[in-house]
């Protein structure tokens, strides 16, 4: 597996402004005002016969539009109840989602006439209602449908329907297609007005806010005012259907697979029908649309679902997809519920309610694709021994060859191929004095073998020094995102190194090299204080001579064998002529180097999206656990450590000082 | 000034202009908007202009071609109404075989006066500006369309199969019942009806834009349907489309 470029992580942490504070303010403060059960009141819990149950949809269904599952031309549906004798508590998770009342198909957003030249009612406000039987994965997809909808700009008829009906939850036996007890959502605490536990022969009735409290109160009286029942601990379920790997791991699992033959193997076998998206509990992607009356005066603005999985979704102005192919489609179907809204909101889109499988003719199944994209990831193998994430693998040293005094190579052979990009890093451990981040400095080839190079300044380099041929070290790793090779195809690439940054940069050269014809020139601008300091003396003299790049080298120190003038790496840029549009900038070196050289760049032309900075001095434990590696609001070894230049520009902490 | 509208048939069941009388709910209203001009099934007037045409079944019969060209050459435009019209339809299930071996197993001899060619779409005699698909028409999609056209829009048919408005509706799955239903590659427009009868979907609104025949066809083989029978599966709608789909 490739390691890819994990830019899509930065963008959606942008730092909170004022203004953003506002806005999220302004998110909370109606849903806090709505009477929506969060936070929850403390619960309370009561028994409730069968009849009491009956008794009370009773009481409810004059005052409230009662959503209940009941029976109709033989199959179960949720539907607006006329009789409380029709309700069914115990449903299969086969029965759609509720979906289709709080964010509806058809959902009228205003009323217009042509003829008055515009516009009139809004929305009518929502009926009171009550969905009766929610199982815990439904209740977990409003949760859904409320991050999406309430973030930013909050959604005013969704809000309008949610405010306006009340939850209340059952338990329910999982089948083989769900696999809730993989994401954690076979239990629920708190985001429902009442939940009905099963029991032996009766029910026991929980409150999950203030609201399901009065509920109980008005509706049932004998049952409010009973003896209180002790509380259940949260009621887990049990699925055959599970992913081999934590929830927690989702993310990272596809952070390496957007290349992933797999998603080709969907996009065959798929359909293109948007059964999945349609029938998904938290899927709420939607079109806006007018329909006229016949008279041709009269009309709605309504909107109705849309499906990521159907041709026009991606279709934009002008009339090219973006995503045009199936397994572009399946991916992004993937990518949006197990990663992207996992970083917008800290949970998974999906609530393993299996519905999507379920009525899949291409049997396309969550499960069965994360379990395989987590079989085709060695690194990732977390789950057998506690700790075995921090667990390096023995690497066998094939070579050390001396640099200069303090460096040395290590040419490391590994147990398997070792797959990343430039700018990764591995962790290098001495068992005893433990472990420290290093730049692979070497072609990224895919083989199962790596050279790093240790300067040598604490007790564990000098350990590293002292190591030879033969020995075996800890390795673990790679990690980090690299640089984005893919993306500069095509260009004119600018590498600038400074000191031990040309580590990173070699490798990213190396690879270059290896795909020539596919970059336009090449300009390696090397810095550092003495000719020892310069990380690969024999390989720089290699490149000035060769015709296939530019290599310009700068030393601050003027006594040098090499006769060049005592100057620093800005000196390199004097007579330097590139063509700003098609050129990228990959700059690795000291945060110092980076103040003095990211103005030469822009006053080249050079906008903040080309150039990328290697954070690579940020890196600690690799895993995004310890905390070290956090610029501001950033965890370098998660998102990092190379960045474009736009992506960490607003954080201080990161290039000023 | 009301629209001048008219409807006209050729080879095919008038099951579509019977959808559009059909429409009682609507009709008065729709007679607001529009003049109906000409109609056999309704009246005797005959129009010399038309702003819209809307024409049904497939051109088959001696005679056909010039009659729909002298409808085309006074209508301003001219609506394909209904499967004959657009692709042929039905009229094309006896175009594997000759038209003389057709003709004995139907009529038992020869009958010159019951001569017709293979049946064509519209399309292939004269220019077709939109097209209505089904069989018949869906008179809700025919309304949407007309109204499209009465406000100078560009009418759009749904480029989406009829999986879609099958599980808008929350009908079973045919496949689910051992029936093989055309639903995952036939353009919806229709709100799934047939699967609403408690029937499969015969793919009479043609294919979609963009249909997945590959995976769709190894799901048929995985319900045991041999490439005969799957070929077979489109013949009933599809034959003027199949070299849309392969």
């Amino acid at each position: 597996m490739i390691f890819k470029p994990k830019f899509n992580l930065i963008s959606p942490k942008k730092p909170f402004s004022k203004q953003d504070l506002g806005r999220h303010q302004a998110m909370v403060a109606p849903y806090a005002l709505s009477g929506l059960p969060d936070p929850p009141p403390i619960s309370h819990w009561r028994a409730m016969q069968q009849t009491d149950v009956l008794r009370f949809v009773r009481s409810l269904l004059p005052a409230y539009e009662v959503l209940g599952v009941q029976n109709k031309r033989g199959r179960l549906f949720l539907d607006s109840l006329l009789d409380a004798a029709d309700l069914v508590l115990e449903f299969p998770p086969a029965v759609h989602s509720p979906k289709k009342f709080l964010f509806p198909h058809w959902d009228q957003l205003f009323r217009f006439k042509l003829d008055e030249n515009i516009l009139l009612e809004p929305e009518t406000a929502a009926p009171p209602r009550i969905i009766f039987g929610m199982h815990p994965c439904d209740l977990h997809a409003v949760k859904i449908l409320d991050d999406c909808l309430f973030e930013g700009e909050t959604d005013s008829s969704y809000r309008a329907k949610r405010e306006a009906t009340l939850l209340v939850g059952v338990d329910c036996t999982p089948d083989e297609y769900c696999f809730c007890t993989s994401l954690g959502t076979d239990r629920i605490a708190q985001g429902f007005d009442l939940f009905l536990h099963q029991r032996e022969g009766h029910y026991l009735i929980q409150s999950g806010s203030e609201r399901g409290l009065q509920l109980l109160k008005t509706h049932a009286p004998d049952c409010f005012s009973s003896e209180p029942e002790s509380p259940l601990p949260l009621q887990v379920k049990q699925c055959s259907n599970k992913t081999q790997f934590p929830f927690e791991s989702l993310p990272n699992l596809l952070q390496d697979a957007y290349e992933d033959s797999i998603w080709q193997e969907l996009g065959d076998a798929c359909l293109g029908c948007g059964s999945c998206t349609l029938l998904c509990p938290s899927c709420y992607c939607f079109n806006v649309q007018d329909k006229l009356e016949l008279n041709l005066q009269d009309g709605q603005r309504i909107r109705t679902w849309d499906s990521c999985q159907l041709d026009h979704f991606a279709q934009i102005s002008g009339g090219n997809n973006f995503r045009s192919s199936q397994a572009d489609r399946q991916r992004h179907r993937f990518y949006r519920k197990y990663k992207y809204l996992w970083e917008k909101h800290q949970r998974t889109a999906c609530v393993g309610c299996g519905r999507c499988a379920r009525e899949c003719l291409a049997q396309i199944e969550p499960v069965a694709v994360l379990n395989q994209l987590f079989a085709e990831t060695p690194q990732l193998t977390t789950g057998n021994s506690p700790g075995a994430e921090y667990q390096p693998q023995m690497a066998q040293i094939l070579e050390v060859r001396i640099l200069s005094e303090q460096d040395r190579l290590f040419r490391l052979r590994l147990s398997q191929p070792i797959h990343f990009n430039p700018g990764c890093f591995v962790e290098l451990s001495v068992f005893g004095l433990g472990e420290a981040p290093f730049s692979i400095a070497s072609l990224p080839d895919q083989s199962n073998e790596i050279e790093v190079v240790v300067r040598r300044a604490g007790a564990l380099t000098q350990a590293l020094h002292r190591t030879q041929k033969g020995d075996n070290i800890g390795v673990r790793g790679p990690f980090g995102n690299g640089y984005p090779l893919e993306q500069f195809t095509g260009k004119d690439l600018l590498l600038i190194a400074g000191g031990r940054g040309l580590l990173a940069i070699r490798s990213l050269l190396l690879a270059a090299l290896a795909r020539r014809q596919e970059f336009g020139r090449i300009i390696l601008l090397c810095g550092a204080r003495n000719i020892e300091a310069l990380m690969f003396p024999q390989d720089l003299l290699t490149w000035h001579q060769s015709d296939l790049l530019d290599c310009r080298i700068s030393v601050t120190d003027p006594q040098n064998d090499w006769g060049l003038s005592a100057l620093d790496i800005s000196y390199l840029f004097k007579d330097l002529e590139l063509n700003p549009q098609r050129t990228v900038a990959a700059l690795s070196g000291p945060p110092a180097m980076y103040r003095q050289v990211n103005p030469l760049l822009f006053r080249l032309g050079l906008d903040e999206e080309q150039i990328f900075l290697n954070l690579e001095r940020h890196m600690k434990c690799g895993l995004g656990k310890c905390g070290k590696c956090r610029i501001n609001n950033i965890c370098v070894c998660e998102c990092g450590p190379i960045f474009s230049y736009s992506s960490i520009k607003h954080l201080a902490e990161a290039i000023e000082r | 000034m009301k629209a001048k509208i008219g409807f006209f048939d050729f080879a095919g069941c008038e099951g579509c202009q019977l959808t559009v009388m059909n429409l009682e709910n609507e009709l008065l209203q729709l007679l607001k908007l529009v003049q109906v001009v000409e109609f056999r099934e309704l009246m005797t007037e005959r129009a010399t202009v038309l702003d819209l045409a809307f024409v049904e079944g497939s051109i088959c019969r001696p005679g056909d071609r010039e009659r729909l060209q002298q409808i085309r050459n006074r209508s301003k435009i001219l609506v394909a109404l209904g499967s004959c019209a657009d692709n042929g339809g039905v009229n094309l299930l006896g175009s594997d075989r000759s038209l003389e071996v057709l003709r004995q197993h139907v009529y038992g001899g020869d009958l010159p006066h019951l001569y017709t060619e293979t049946p064509q779409p519209l399309s292939a005699v004269v220019k077709v500006d939109y097209r209505i698909p089904g069989c018949p028409i869906d008179g809700q999609e025919f309304l949407a369309i007309l109204q499209a056209l009465l406000l100078h829009q560009q009418p759009e048919l749904p480029g989406f199969a009829v999986c879609v408005e099958c599980k808008l509706a929350e009908y079973p799955c045919s496949f689910d019942y051992g029936q093989v239903c055309l639903g995952p590659v036939t353009r919806a427009g229709c709100r799934a009806i047939c699967i609403d009868g408690g029937s499969h979907c015969r793919g009479c609104r043609g294919l979609i834009d963009n249909p997945r025949t590959t995976p769709y066809h190894q799901i048929l083989e995985k319900h045991g349907l041999t490439v005969t029978e799957i070929l077979d599966q489109y013949r009933t709608f599809n034959i003027g489309e199949r070299e849309k789909g392969s």
